[in-house]
């Protein structure tokens, strides 16, 4: 069991570090796992569903705002961006913000293609990110449910 | 007084338990301010709707200390809804917004935000964020809050206004630096107090409705309202504790102004309940000789000096620096009336936590000629407020003659202290000039220091601060330093319930000292132009009758316990801070 349980550990660690490392993740992650703590043990898959929740309804309206036929409302989109761009560097989405920030250039420029292909971007970012988180939480209860304890990891 | 109690409370853990408001349509990141703000240990409330958060603010202005709100929200612009806080509620508004763009710090500047922070927020910043609920409640003059309450925050006359920005840096001594600056040149000659009648108040709203509220400045005021020997210091001091009243009562300061009158009377005189607490004065002249046993935050001794704290605190703190506007008593009851508080006696109702309200000691002093121990209250507050909690250099070595409390300990309280001691000093030398060399009244003001505080305080209570001036001509110090001791007070909410403590005790001493060795009216008329808060009034005559009997008491008694005067005072103090 406990070889077990330390593997798991070992595969978790990894894996976090993984996504630092190829800026999925950055600072602000682990500022969200710092907040967690016995009082709010759940506190960032709490904060993460909001977060994904939330690029859901971003990306339906952006998209629907680029749907148009007539005049696209590059004002509409980019308030969506900045909203994105603002919950996603809460939560230290580091890839989504990324491209928030240039998709935020492409609705000033009014540049339709390359608004859609950004959103095309930012949609699949996003669900990358949560499959990737969704394996991170799935490693934890693992090795909550081996016995073990989920450990922090360092980024440093 | 639960009410009082609870605010005082949040005081003093402050800025633990501060109350914010967060208000972000984004639920992630209100979901992560959220769970920030409770790590820094304060009280949240969040809502997803500027529209929400306006409705809850508007139902209860005191609810919340600070309110910080994001930027882009959909149903009203996150600077609109600024607006509209600080229009109505005068609460500190932080700005939230993941827009770096320096034009929209700009706009949060203009539209009067106090900070503007950007997405993602990190945990440091948000621990110092109180830090613009004190800077508020310390400058504001219309507005309110500091911590807690807000109402603690001095309300800034016109005078106080340029000083606020100082104050961040160097609080404590740049104030009493400006106030005693303004106190020098009136001070120096002996004022007559001021009594706050009925009439009297009437015709300072009715002046200060005409020109507006906001617009209202002493000069104007004075000179609508008119009244021979009534001075600027003393409309400004008055102002000062009017405005802070009306903070205290409602957020609609337009509403109160309506009714104030007579309510701002009363509230002062039944607020702290001043007129409860009975005082162990000693003295048959005082009223309600019962321990103080009342005051919460300060020893029963303390009582009055609660109450002279807490108008420090507040505001009275204020009051008392700036120059002996408040005018509070006059020595020659004349036009203004009598004095009621300088008699002393309602200083055993002091209560600490009425003054901490905020309440406008003047009122009370209108009171207090019936002499009613409420009276006191008003007195006490002002004279708490007077002690300069900042010795000038001046004065240091008059302060740190052989006193002990002297010691540099907690900065209110040392300065509290060096008052004492200075009062001391001024006190024994007699009716002349401040002493200070004060050698022969060192060991007398060292003796009254520890008689009891309430002796003392009674007759300071209000006008004992300012006592500096009059005691002492050639030592225009002592007053400021009365009026530090004030500001110092009010400088912050936290600390502000532990300053005054501490003050309170620092405050008994000198007081009484002053009040009681010197010339008793000197002391009082120059308390009362320092304090500005100068509520103590009481009746002039009475007032000499007064002292003698406090100073016997007090020397009888000499058991002021040191940390009444302000040792204890000291530790709170430190810890607040």
């Amino acid at each position: 069991m406990d070889a077990h349980v330390a593997q798991l550990q070992m595969q978790y660690r990894n894996y976090i570090l993984s996504l630092y490392q190829q800026g999925f993740l950055d600072d602000q992650f682990t500022e969200l796992k710092s907040l967690q703590d016995d009082g709010s043990p759940d506190f960032v898959a709490e904060v993460l569903s909001l977060f994904f929740d939330d690029c859901v309804k971003l990306v339906g309206n952006m998209a629907r705002a680029l749907d148009q036929t007539g005049t696209v409302d590059f004002c509409q989109v980019g308030a969506n961006v900045h909203q994105l761009k603002g919950s996603s560097s809460s939560v230290g989405a580091k890839r989504v913000k990324g491209l928030c920030i240039n998709f935020k250039e492409l609705c000033e420029a009014k540049n339709y293609e390359g608004c859609v292909r950004c959103l095309q971007q930012v949609d699949i970012e996003y669900k990358t990110l949560k499959a990737k988180l969704q394996d991170m939480f799935n490693l934890e209860k693992q090795i909550v449910q081996a016995g073990g304890i989920v450990p922090q990891v360092d980024i440093n | 007084m639960t009410v009082e109690r609870q605010d005082c409370v949040a005081l003093d853990q402050f800025p633990v338990g501060m109350r914010v408001l967060a208000v972000d349509d984004d639920q992630t990141c209100l979901r992560i301010l959220e769970s920030l703000l409770h790590r820094c240990q304060y009280h949240v409330t969040t809502t997803n709707q500027a529209q929400k958060a306006l409705e809850l603010l508007r139902e209860n202005k005191n609810k919340f200390d600070l309110v910080i709100s994001d930027v882009d929200m959909p149903d009203m612009d996150g600077f609109k809804l600024l607006e509209l806080v600080g229009l109505e509620m005068d609460l500190p508004v932080i700005m939230l917004s993941a827009h770096s763009d320096p034009k929209y710090v700009m706009k949060g500047v203009t539209h009067g935000a106090c900070d503007y922070l950007l997405k993602p927020v990190r945990i440091e910043e948000l621990k110092n964020i109180w830090q613009h609920v004190v800077r508020k409640n310390r400058g504001s003059n219309n507005g309110d809050k500091k911590d807690g309450s807000g109402n603690e925050g001095v309300a800034n006359s016109d005078q106080n206004n340029g000083r606020a920005n100082r104050k961040r840096k160097d609080q404590y001594n740049e104030d009493e630096d400006e106030e005693r600056d303004d106190n020098d040149d009136p001070s120096s000659q002996k004022k007559p107090r001021v009594v706050w009648t009925v009439e009297l108040h009437k015709k300072f709203v009715a002046a200060v409705n005409q020109l507006g509220f906001e617009k209202a400045m002493p000069k104007k005021i004075l000179d609508l309202m008119n009244v021979e020997k009534l001075t600027r210091e003393n409309v400004a001091s008055h102002l000062q504790k009017f405005r802070l009243y009306l903070k205290r009562i409602s957020g609609n300061q337009q509403a109160i102004m309506a009714n104030s009158d007579l309510h701002f009377l009363q509230m002062s005189n039944g607020l702290d309940g001043f007129h409860h607490r009975p005082i162990p004065v000693g003295s048959g002249q005082f009223h309600g000789g019962a321990a103080a046993a009342g005051m919460r935050p300060f020893p029963p001794n303390n009582g009055i000096l609660g109450r002279l704290n807490t108008p420090s605190g507040i505001g009275g703190v204020r009051n008392l620096s700036s120059p002996p506007s408040s005018g509070m008593f006059l020595q020659n009851p004349t036009d203004l009336g009598k004095f009621h508080h300088v008699s002393s006696l309602p200083l055993n109702h002091i209560d600490g936590g009425n003054i901490l309200q905020g309440l406008p000691i003047p009122l009370e002093f209108d009171q207090l000629q019936t002499n009613n121990n409420k009276s006191i209250i008003a007195g006490n507050s002002m004279a708490f407020p007077s002690f300069p909690t900042s010795l000038p250099n001046n004065n240091n070595h008059l302060v740190l003659e052989g006193h002990p409390q002297a010691s540099p300990s907690a900065f209110p309280g040392h300065q509290i202290n060096k008052r004492l001691e200075h009062w001391s000093n001024a006190v024994s030398s007699s009716s002349s000039t401040l002493p200070p060399p004060g050698q022969n009244s060192n060991s007398l003001i060292s003796h009254q220091f520890d008689a009891s505080s309430s002796n003392y305080s009674i007759p300071f209570c209000d006008s004992t601060i300012p006592l500096n001036p009059a005691l002492d001509h050639t030592n225009p110090r002592a007053f400021y330093r009365a009026t530090d001791l004030d500001s110092n007070a009010n400088v912050q909410p936290g600390v502000y319930y532990d300053s005054l403590q501490m003050r309170q005790s620092g405050n008994y001493g000198p007081t009484t000292d002053a009040m009681l060795s010197s010339n008793p009216k000197e002391g009082f008329t120059v308390g009362q132009q320092k304090l500005q808060s100068g509520f103590m009034g009481g009746e002039a005559g009475s007032l000499d009758d007064i002292v003698n009997s406090t100073m016997k008491q007090e020397q009888s008694q000499g058991d002021l316990s040191e940390g009444d005067l302000g040792y204890g005072g000291f530790s709170s103090l430190r810890t607040c801070i």
